[in-house]
């Protein structure tokens, strides 16, 4: 009897709620507009933050810190540097270049190989040092490792450090770049921080006053229902349905929005090795689903929230 | 029923609009209560109905006692007390099924039941055929009868007439005042305030007369054959 009280009453409550989107046609259109607005840009500062992280992992992944050994350096000696590499916790990889493998790398080198191996040859012997590549978990710590190797415990091993050599070595400027993308990945997400609290909160006011202008326009209706007995459950609930339709809305057509974006800038970035899989990640079912559900779920508490202050403010429900 | 013990009701500092009333109402009683403006009659519905709270004094009604009522079971009082305003209090928008439907939408009870239930409300009061019309589309007189069978769709044990008759001519008054007998007839307690002494006169029922929040007379009228309650 209870469960089905429960059930006709929150039939009802639904209802109400949806007849009450269509009652202030253009309120509706107002808040639901602005609450698209706040979770498109909250979506896409998440999209965009995601996408630049990954990009500067890769390209940080690329980058070797290349430590350059003294020429005539004591094998124990190197062995007791390289396992002091090892230990430090920013180090991911050492890999150790011999003399004659980098005169292999230069000398396969397509544009610079033949008069390499000229040289090579007129020198008749090896001129290369050996060195160590370093590849580092977390960029930002490439002083740090060179303050190491640098140090003077080891100056008997290194030669000197050269910060900025990838595996191809081919980008010489790759840690600026790395510099300016992890910088523009702070303005991002400082900016869609900053833009999607004061959408959020703007959000909240219109979804208030809107709210706020329903509690009056039915003002009698609330009243009678006062009278004859309703619950403040039942007052309150087509109010909240309402707001929470709102974000429904605006979270669905925020993601329309954001996957049309996607997949029309997406689809020619997604060849370029450092925005393929982050390309791949959010054309995923799994993530469109999350990205959607989170959507609603972020615009169904703003909508809850900015109702229960309307109503906390202007139903009066706590006095019968 | 309804008890009401030495109540005073006074906002702020001015003279109280209810001074120390006593008052016993029997069940299944009729009680008209009469007064001018300003006597302290709508101040006693809205104690009886919660809308107000006394300033001291004791009331129950059917069993409850107001001040062991905490306002999250105000609904559920109410919903034992059907009540009825001289504006009508009608949902514009709503025919007349639907604002008599709406009583029993906010208790839960299903369609199926409401279809059941609400015809034969609509035919207590008179209002066959009038089901699907407008409040707009109906007279006054109709108008006060939809409300009184939204005020006793859910059968409630006490109904609350607060000048029923105060916008309507005669003929639709005494129309709206026979609706309320034939209620009483079917049990539920009724107490009725008016102005109109010509209602009064013609009812010959008990009659209560408020003067500056105070019972200044409680009698029954001639003809009126049911034992008055006792008056403290």
């Amino acid at each position: 009897m209870i469960k089905q009280y429960h059930f006709y009453t929150s039939i009802r409550i639904f209802k109400a709620g949806f007849k009450n989107l269509f009652r202030n046609l253009w309120l509706t259109v107002a808040a639901t507009a602005v609450m698209l607005v706040a979770l498109t840009i909250i979506s896409l500062g998440v999209i965009i933050n995601i996408t630049t992280s990954s990009a500067i992992d890769i390209l940080s992944r690329e980058l070797k810190t290349t430590i350059i050994l003294e020429e005539n350096v004591d094998s124990q000696e190197r062995l007791a540097f390289e396992a002091s590499l090892r230990n430090l916790e920013y180090v991911e990889s050492v890999y150790y270049v011999s003399p004659s493998e980098a005169q292999t790398r230069l000398t396969s080198n397509p544009i610079i190989g033949n008069d390499v191996s000229q040289a090579i040859a007129l020198l008749d012997g090896e001129f290369l040092a050996p060195s160590y590549e370093v590849g580092l978990n977390d960029l930002s710590r490439a002083n740090d490792l060179a303050a190491h190797a640098e140090s003077e415990e080891y100056s008997n091993v290194v030669a000197r450090v050269a910060l900025g050599k990838t595996d191809t070595g081919a980008q010489t400027d790759a840690e600026k770049a790395i510099e300016r993308a992890a910088s523009t990945e702070r303005f991002v997400t400082i900016g869609s921080i900053i833009a999607a609290g004061t959408l959020s909160i703007v959000s909240v006011m219109i979804i208030f006053n809107t709210i706020r202008m329903a509690i009056y326009t039915r003002r009698d209706e609330i009243a009678i229902m006062k009278l004859i007995g309703a619950t403040p459950n039942y007052i309150r609930g087509p109010f909240l349905v309402e707001a929470s339709l709102y974000g429904v809305f605006a979270g669905v057509l925020a993601n329309v929005i954001v996957y049309s974006l996607i997949f029309a800038v997406g689809s020619k970035v997604s060849d370029v090795q450092e925005f393929a899989a982050t390309y791949g990640y959010f054309t995923d079912t799994y993530t469109i689903i999350l990205m959607v559900l989170s959507s609603i779920t972020l615009g169904v508490l703003i909508g809850t929230v900015s109702s229960m202050l309307a109503m906390e403010r202007h139903l009066k429900l706590k006095r019968w | 029923m309804i008890l009401l013990d030495r109540v005073t009701k006074q906002y702020g500092k001015s003279k109280p609009a209810l001074d120390k009333l006593s008052l016993h109402v029997e069940k299944k009683e009729f009680v008209v209560i009469v007064g001018a403006s300003g006597a302290g009659k709508s101040t006693l519905l809205k104690l009886l109905t919660r809308e107000e709270k006394p300033s001291s004094g004791k009331i129950i009604v059917g069993g409850v006692d107001y001040e062991e009522l905490s306002d999250k079971d105000v609904p559920y009082l109410r919903r034992k007390i059907g009540t009825v305003f001289q504006d009508f209090k009608l949902l514009p928008k709503r025919t007349v099924f639907e604002n008599i439907a709406f009583a029993l939408e906010i208790v839960g009870m299903s369609n199926r039941q409401i279809k059941h239930t609400v015809p034969k409300v609509i035919d207590l009061v008179g209002l066959k055929g009038k089901a699907d019309k407008y409040p707009s589309e109906i007279s006054g007189g109709e108008r006060q009868r939809v409300a009184i069978a939204r005020a006793v769709v859910r059968q409630p044990k006490i109904l609350i007439a607060d000048e029923p008759t105060g916008n309507l001519d005669p003929q639709n008054a005494w129309g709206v005042i026979e609706v309320l007998e034939k209620i009483n007839r079917h049990g539920t307690t009724v107490i009725l305030t008016t102005h109109n002494m010509e209602i009064v006169n013609k009812l010959k029922r008990r009659v209560i007369t408020v003067k500056d929040g105070k019972v200044i007379s409680d009698k029954a009228r001639a003809g009126y054959s049911r034992k008055v309650a006792g008056m403290k």
